[in-house]
């Protein structure tokens, strides 16, 4: 590529930014902290005041703890700066587990909604909120409206929100809207671990990532290490996830078969 | 003390084994001076049926000011009887007197007849016959008084006022003036508390939502500008809407801090009007505040932000959940000290709790991210006894081969919440952490110990770590 085409390029992708943030300032990154996934995302890191999917294949669409264990990696840095709102469709998020992870638990509110529409416009409230850094929300799906809103709500404050698309149990996935709004959306599913030489039982939780639409950014896999998980130390590492390997080109090695294969049964 | 004891003898102030040596029998029980404060104040509260103004005695009695609320039972004598008649439903030991001082009306209860009424002007003759101490003078002066020789009021009366006050203190003269109205006494009548009650009346009944919503916030306005004066907050709001049908519907909110501000209260206020049905039409609204406590003023901010920070601040988002969702779906986890999974977490109000921060679960635990709230049960479940975590299992409808584990982790109940004979060694929970081949991993426990041919260990999935 030469200087000049890359300069280009780097001009029109600062218009195209400035016209999608619509002249609102910027709220800034969170890195992840590791050059190979940072250089995939938009300004170096994950974008804040906007919001972000995480989905999952298999029945992790129902149980969604790989998900919710990643949203909560990926965003404890940010809980640490404010609070965080925690909005379930069902009251089985366990705070123990969260805060072996290193997330901090005590910065946490669980909401309990009634219903989808409630579950969106409680995240909505949340994110309006001044001193709000994190919200969760556990959703089947967010349509175009839905997430134009969330959207909004978002840039009020700087808030950056973690959609969990979750089906409830047994129920067939709902059609999965056209397009989205979310600035990334990440399927995550949980990778086998490798315990460190002569240790036994299980190493620190893996998980395998995928980057599978990124606003401004490239897609990308890779495998996450939680670092730190369940120790004294969980807190007080820079970031909670570590890259332990990339996945390789996400055309040439798709996710992997056990994900796909419920998706079929359920289109 | 009671009738039956003070005919045998006994008097108030007796030592109890003197008592006890006249009168085997004797029934005591312990002085509750507490108790009795509250009995009384209950009773003042009560009194306030006869007359509105009602001044506790401590430690046994009360006045009632009845001057112009008499011919409401048709004269004194009437008033006095409805009045005895209702305490002796409750079964209380009581002596009534009507007379023109609170002085006459005390000595004549403590040391006259019962059910004295002192003509108008007529208590000076009431209270020849009794004795000193029914000036309510501290018993030291009245047993002074006695042993002079002096032993009805009407020789204290003869008395000149002049050596009187000299000899016995301006106390006695007092009491004496007091009791036969030469001088006012100052009664220390009830007060109920103000309550912070705010009213709006209309000419014309309303009831279009925009003008609910419109009395909604001038009333809460109202109370809350008489909160801010005094300095105080309250932690819930009730508003009535009084229908010219004589109904009154009304809406309560909560707030997780006690708070004052008109707008974030009304605001709670708002979504709920719908639910109103205001019928013919709303005449007038009430809005009272409970929980009311002093609340510190805030310093505005400089920037002039302060109004939208109050609305938008995290005690306003719980709030508003809490009133839209109610209370108990917006909770913060908060660690309870048990090993027993299900029990070591407590979800209190998200504001306002124990400020605890440090106090965390062990991180070095491994605890699921999801927990299920009742364990799922697991099938073909393949483990080696007595206590190898499982080989491979099978969850709802999917068989998971083992290929990592940890544990066991031993949890036994606690004890000490049941009869001791229900305590068992094979109540335990042996839990492992265990990964599948597609490394996903779960909490599963096996419930009891293998051994015993009659109950033998069930496999169970608690939770899910992702």
């Amino acid at each position: 590529m030469s200087d000049f085409r890359g300069r280009r390029l780097a001009v029109m992708r600062a218009k195209i930014a400035a016209l999608e943030s619509a002249g609102r300032a910027e709220a800034g990154v969170l890195p992840f902290g590791s050059a190979e996934i940072d250089a995939r995302l938009p300004g170096g890191g994950l974008p804040l005041g906007r919001w972000h999917e995480v989905t999952a294949g298999g029945i992790e669409a129902e149980t969604s703890a790989a998900p919710a264990a990643f949203a909560a990696l990926a965003a404890a840095p940010l809980a640490r700066r404010g609070e965080a709102v925690w909005v379930l469709r069902r009251d089985d998020l366990w705070a123990p587990g969260l805060a072996g992870l290193g997330f901090p638990s005590g910065r946490l509110i669980q909401v309990c909604a009634r219903d989808e529409a409630e579950a969106l416009s409680v995240m909505e409230d949340a994110l309006g909120t001044v001193g709000v850094s994190a919200v969760f929300g556990e959703v089947e799906a967010v349509d175009l409206t839905a997430g134009r809103r969330l959207q909004l709500a978002c840039e009020r404050h700087g808030g950056t929100a973690f959609v969990l698309k979750r089906r409830p149990y047994g129920g067939a996935g709902r059609k999965e809207a056209a397009g989205s709004v979310a600035a990334t959306r990440w399927r995550v599913a949980s990778a086998p671990s490798e315990p460190a030489e002569g240790t036994f039982g299980l190493g620190a939780p893996r998980f395998e990532v995928a980057l599978e639409r990124c606003r401004g950014g490239r897609p990308g896999a890779w495998i996450l290490e939680a670092q730190g998980a369940y120790s004294w130390e969980a807190g007080d590492v820079a970031h909670p996830l570590r890259l332990v390997a990339p996945v390789g080109d996400r055309e040439l090695a798709p996710a992997s078969e056990r994900e796909r294969a419920p998706d079929r049964h359920a289109a | 003390m009671s009738p039956e004891a003070a005919r045998l003898g006994l008097r108030v102030g007796q030592k109890a084994t003197d008592a006890a040596a006249l009168v085997p029998e004797l029934a005591t029980a312990d002085a509750e001076p507490e108790a009795d404060a509250a009995a009384l104040t209950e009773l003042v509260h009560w009194c306030v049926r006869f007359s509105p103004a009602v001044a506790a005695d401590p430690p046994d009695g009360l006045f009632l000011d009845i001057s112009g609320v008499a011919h409401l039972w048709g004269g004194e004598a009437e008033l006095m009887a409805d009045l005895r008649v209702r305490l002796l439903a409750n079964g209380l030991l009581f002596r009534l007197t009507i007379a023109d001082t609170p002085g006459a009306a005390w000595a004549l209860a403590h040391h006259g007849r019962d059910g004295t009424i002192a003509p108008p002007n007529g208590q000076a003759a009431l209270l020849k016959p009794l004795p000193p101490a029914a000036l309510r003078l501290d018993p030291d002066a009245a047993a002074q008084i006695e042993r002079l020789g002096l032993r009805r009021l009407e020789q204290l009366m003869d008395i000149p006022r002049a050596p009187l006050g000299r000899r016995f203190g301006a106390a006695t003269l007092m009491r004496l003036d007091q009791a036969l109205g030469r001088m006012p006494e100052a009664l220390a009548f009830r007060r109920p508390p103000t309550p912070y009650v705010a009213r709006l009346a209309f000419f014309e009944p309303i009831s279009a939502p925009e003008d609910m919503a419109r009395v909604t916030e001038d009333v809460v306005a109202k109370l809350c500008a008489r909160l801010e004066a005094e300095g105080r907050g309250a932690r819930r709001f009730e508003i009535a809407f009084h229908r010219v049908d004589g109904k009154a519907p009304s809406l309560a909110v909560g707030l997780s801090l006690a708070g004052r501000e008109a707008r974030r209260i009304a605001r709670l206020f708002q979504p709920k009007l719908e639910t109103v049905d205001p019928g013919f039409g709303v005449e007038s609204v009430t809005i009272a505040a409970y929980a009311v406590e002093a609340v510190s003023g805030r310093q505005g901010r400089i920037a002039g932000g302060d109004a939208a920070a109050a609305e938008e601040g995290l005690a306003a988002l719980v709030d508003r959940l809490a009133n839209r969702l109610g209370p108990t779906r917006v909770w913060r986890a908060v660690p309870v000290e048990s090993h027993v999974p299900e029990r070591s977490v407590r979800a209190e109000p998200p504001l306002g709790g124990s400020k605890e921060e440090a106090r965390t679960w062990n991180p070095e635990a491994p605890r699921p991210v999801r927990l299920f709230r009742r364990p799922e049960p697991l099938e073909q479940v393949m483990a080696l006894t007595p206590d190898d975590p499982p080989r491979q299992f099978r969850w709802r409808g999917r068989t998971h081969q083992v290929r990592r584990a940890e544990g066991p982790e031993r949890i036994g109940e606690e004890w000490w919440r049941r009869g001791i004979e229900e305590v068992s060694v094979v109540h335990v929970r042996d839990y492992y952490r265990v990964e599948d081949q597609d490394g996903a991993r779960f909490w599963v426990f096996r419930a009891g110990l293998y051994g015993d041919p009659a109950a033998p260990p069930k496999w169970w999935l608690h939770g899910l770590f992702g």
